[in-house]
């Protein structure tokens, strides 16, 4: 074909009309004047005659227009307009079936692409399989043992490891490519802005390359650096640099203050570089420092406080590197001398990162993914009521002519056009909805906000439920071609499609209301979940508490005393500010994390080793937090550092260690030089939140400085009225102080507890809406091969009544088959729950997962639902006027 | 071939001519519907062997006048010559030896 008889081609395209007109006014007059010469010759019916001899003046139009190569096109634009006029005729299919579409491709995409951004894609580092993360795991834990990951209980590891080990490890591991450790703590930032408290990470030399970053500005750590002489470092990440330094051309001149001391800045990161320390944090590290340990600590095999990550080498398995790791960590098992076992284990990094999160993403991808199956059932049954439906209408077009491949083409193309349509407002509501999500999402999900819409995702369930209605809108075409127009022609009577399809539709409609009461029970167990713990008693008085952290930098707080000292004077300050009611400090306030410990118990019999919570606590402290007490006395002003040191301990203290002994009087002690003596207990408290066990509790007087080891960092007022007014008259307290000294995470009880609560919610919130939409697709379902039904039956509803049936008989009728259709499907779902639950079970709080009235309740809802949704066919059932009916056949 | 041909000896022809013309031609031994010759017309033209123009009739009727273009007449060459080597072979096999 040459370029010029294809441009004659669109030619013709563009005045497609102007050539047709033409053309038959070109045949008009070839017959007119055959005609006239005919006349001439006497021939009889001179008109007739010539058009007879010149054709069917149609078909040579087609046949002309065929010539221009367009043919095709033009038949198949021809069934598309068919095809939108057929879907406009019938706007409650085309509504029904692309709403669901787009509902359960829009809910299922959204889902999946948080899911995969936070767990599936990979870590954003290179060859990002090939790094582990180092744990340890005690293989004797001591009791009431916590390990600082699970919150409670919980497997006894940690992913910290002492400095000498990991020299060791680096020094012997030979299927490593590279170690590196670092810790992740705050520092005082001073003299950019107002004092602030910012996260940052200390790290070995190898820690950026063995990630695979670089500096974008400057370079990365060498091991120079880490050398005692070398001068302290930093290298600021790509916010710093932006946000506190406006993007200072010179940043590479500047020094950066933590803590009192000057850091030179040496290079900033790329904007996109996160450091697997803070990928599950809501606060992100902003600087990085050299030498995460001291010298000192290479002695220490017991002090546990490096997170270290390995990258292995080429081709070499988790296994291999577990063996020479376990070789490596039975030597060091005999330097540390300690007497309970203590594994050294490597995980893939990937594991460790989404470990908070992975159980209940899972769970929600489960239950969207059901959504999208319910999804797919209730197209393939529309497409499969529809279809039938035109039986005739395929019939008649058969009759005319039409070939077996265009009757087909044009269901193939209903299909496409629905299947198309859903995509499309599936793909904005997915948009909508995970912008929703994003936005309610707790901010524990790593990586949550990085998660936009993936494609891939997408295309796969709408591939899915194209292929679903291609499947189901041509597999009765298929067979209506095969039928013989004819037979079908002589009867006017609506065909009622042979009972295999009758059962596939009973089959679809029961598979969707099991898989939407799945989720409903699903949704039932999490509400339940939710509305118990909402309910769950603190042991405390949370209302009208403003807690925060002061963290003292050990540069100028270099002793207990002096940070005692510090918060003493604090209190002095804030105890009389109008409107406070009491003042309290301690290492760490509820719901802030805090202590765990172990001590040694002296009771008449014996002596025991437990663990315990233990908190430093100012005599303030129970006044404030709202602790009662039960026996004894509480701490007081008078407990100070030359007196006899004391503990309170609570019930659970008393009961779990001093079962039938007066714990009044009691001694513990960490060593035996200073002694405490239990001169109080009182009551219980879930400390770590609502949904965390009670724990046993050992109080100490924060004014006996020299008994406990950690710092005091906490300090709480309560208030008459709204506790946040005063945040800022406290601050300018702690700055009369010190300066240089910033206050953080200042939160209410009540913040804390809503933000807690907000990942359930989350969880619970989605669940719910999943499974309402599950149970309206499903009901449409019902109420769609109900009404169908109906439809088919009319005649034999009219012979029955007209025969004498009660109009209420055939309701009862109707409701019949409605029942059976929703008890299957109810029974089938139930039995589904009862398994399926096993991935909601990390997510309950206090429900089992075989709740039995949450199954009932579910069921109920569900079977009350769908026989409402039966109740307008069978209204129409029972209100067939006979006349009408019979009239039919 | 036959069009081709007829417009080749003429200068422009309209639709009815060009029938008229084959049918005197062939002396009526070729009888075909009329109306096929303008779907074969129309084939032409995107071949681009004929061109239309609008025009009059001596009793000034609008009509379409077909004229064989350079490419037509090339065309007919080559479909003359492919014939006439056919028709002889024909012959030659008809031939008694």
């Amino acid at each position: 074909m040459t370029l010029r008889e294809m441009w004659r081609r669109v030619q013709y395209l563009r005045h497609r009309d102007e050539y047709a007109d033409e053309l038959r006014e070109e045949m008009q007059l070839h017959v007119e004047l055959r005609a006239r010469k005919m006349r001439g010759q006497a021939v009889a019916g001179a008109e007739f005659a010539a058009r007879r001899q010149f054709g069917n003046p149609t078909l040579l139009a087609e046949a002309s227009a065929g010539a221009w190569g367009w043919g095709a096109w033009e038949r198949l634009a021809q069934d598309l307009r068919h095809c939108f006029r057929a879907l406009r005729k019938t706007p409650a299919f085309t509504i029904v079936a692309v709403v669901t579409l787009a509902l359960g491709l829009g809910i299922n995409s959204a889902v999946f692409s948080v899911v995969n951004a936070v767990m599936l894609r990979g870590l954003p580092y290179p060859d990002p399989a090939r790094l582990v993360q180092f744990w340890g795991l005690f293989l004797n834990p001591p009791p009431g043992f916590v390990s600082p990951e699970a919150r409670f209980g919980g497997p006894a590891r940690t992913n910290n490891l002492s400095a000498p080990a990991f020299v060791e490890f680096q020094r012997g591991a030979s299927n490593f490519l590279d170690l590196a450790a670092f810790t992740r703590s705050p520092h005082n930032l001073t003299g950019i802005g107002k004092p602030a408290q910012v996260w940052g990470e200390s790290v070995t030399t190898g820690f950026f390359s063995l990630l695979g970053a670089n500096a974008a500005q400057g370079r990365v750590f060498l091991s120079e650096d880490e050398r005692a002489g070398a001068g302290p470092v930093a290298i600021l990440s790509y916010a710093f640099w932006q946000r506190r330094l406006g993007g200072d051309a010179a940043v590479l001149e500047r020094s950066i203050v933590l803590d009192g001391q000057p850091y030179r800045v040496i290079g900033v990161l790329p904007p996109d570089f996160q450091s697997p320390g803070q990928i599950a944090e809501a606060d992100s590290s902003e600087y990085f420092l050299a030498r995460p340990y001291q010298d000192s600590d290479l002695k220490n095999y017991g002090s546990r406080f490096l997170i270290v990550l390995g990258r292995l080498k080429p081709g070499v398995s988790l296994l291999r590197a577990q063996a020479e790791i376990d070789a490596i960590g039975a030597r060091l098992e005999g330097y540390s001398g300690s007497k309970r076992g203590f594994r050294t284990m490597v995980a893939p990094l990937q594991d460790d990162l989404v470990r908070h999160v992975g159980r209940s993403l899972f769970a929600l991808l489960g239950a969207s993914a059901l959504i999208v199956l319910i999804t797919c059932g209730n197209v393939a049954n529309l497409l499969l009521v529809r279809a039938i439906a035109r039986h005739h209408e395929t019939s008649v077009r058969f009759a005319l002519g039409a070939s077996r491949f265009r009757v087909v083409r044009q269901f193939l193309m209903e299909s496409l056009v629905v299947a198309f349509t859903g995509s499309v407002v599936g793909l904005s509501l997915g948009d909508v909805l995970l912008r929703l999500l994003i936005a309610i999402a707790p901010a524990e999900i790593p990586r949550i906000h990085s998660v936009s819409m993936d494609w891939r995702v997408f295309v796969v369930s709408a591939a899915l439920a194209t292929l679903t209605g291609i499947l189901f809108g041509l597999a009765p075409a298929w067979r209506a071609s095969r039928t013989r127009p004819a037979a079908s022609l002589r009867s006017t009577k609506q065909p009622g499609g042979d009972p295999n399809q009758a059962r596939w539709r009973s089959g679809l409609t029961i598979a969707e209301v099991a898989l939407s009461m799945m989720l409903l029970v699903g949704a039932g167990l999490l509400i339940k979940s939710f509305v118990r713990l909402a309910g769950v008693d603190l042991g405390f008085q949370p209302g009208h508490v403003l807690a925060m952290s002061v963290n003292l930098p050990d540069a100028s707080y270099r002793t207990p005393e002096k940070r005692l000292q510090f918060f003493q004077e604090l209190e002095q300050r804030t105890r009389n500010l109008p409107g406070v009611q009491s003042v309290a400090f301690a290492n760490r306030m509820p719901l802030r994390g805090g202590w765990s410990t172990g001590v040694t118990l002296v009771r008449p019999a014996d002596e025991i080793y437990v663990g315990t919570d233990g908190q430093a606590v100012s005599p303030g402290y129970f006044a404030t937090v709202g602790i009662v007490l039960l026996r004894g006395r509480l701490i007081t002003e008078a407990d100070g550092i030359e007196q006899e040191r004391v503990a309170v301990v609570n019930q659970e203290f008393a009961r779990k260690y001093l079962k039938d002994i007066d714990p009044i009087g009691r001694e513990v002690y960490w060593n035996k030089q200073t002694p405490l003596k239990i001169v109080g207990v009182v009551n219980d408290i879930r400390r770590a939140g609502k949904d965390a066990p009670i724990r046993t509790e050992l109080y100490v007087s924060a004014a006996q400085a020299d008994l406990y080891p950690v710092r005091l960092g906490d300090f709480a007022i309560r208030t008459t009225g709204d506790p946040r007014l005063l945040k800022s008259a406290i601050q300018a307290q702690v700055w009369a102080i010190d300066p240089d000294q910033p206050v953080t995470s200042v939160k209410t009880f009540d913040q804390i507890i809503d933000d807690d609560l907000s990942g359930r919610w989350f969880d619970t919130l989605l669940l719910v809406i999943f499974a309402g939409v599950a149970v309206g697709i499903a009901v449409i379902g019902v109420f769609g091969v109900l009404q169908y039904s109906v439809s088919q039956r009319t005649p034999e509803f009219g012979i029955r009544i007209a025969l004498g049936a009660q109009r209420s008989g055939i309701h009862a009728l109707v409701f019949r088959q409605a029942g059976r259709l929703i008890l299957a499907g109810v029974a089938i779902g139930l039995a589904g729950a009862f398994v399926m639950t096993r991935f909601l079970e990390s997510m309950l709080f206090e429900v089992p997962r075989h709740d039995l009235w949450t199954y009932i309740a579910a069921a109920a809802l569900l079977a009350a639902v769908s026989a409402t949704a039966a109740a307008v066919p069978a209204r129409r059932g029972a209100s067939v006027d006979p006349i009408v009916a019979l009239r039919y056949e | 071939m036959l069009i081709l041909k007829t417009l080749a000896r003429g200068a422009e022809m309209h639709g009815f001519q060009i029938a008229e013309s084959i049918q005197a031609i062939s002396e009526e031994v070729l009888q075909v519907e009329e109306g096929s010759l303008y779907p074969a017309l129309q084939r032409m033209l995107v071949k681009g062997w004929i061109t239309g123009e609008w025009g009059k009739t001596d009793e000034n009727r609008r009509a379409r006048y077909y004229r064989l273009t350079k490419d037509g007449r090339k065309h007919l060459e080559q479909e003359l010559e492919r014939y006439s080597r056919v028709a002889k072979a024909i012959a030659r096999i008809l031939q008694p030896a």
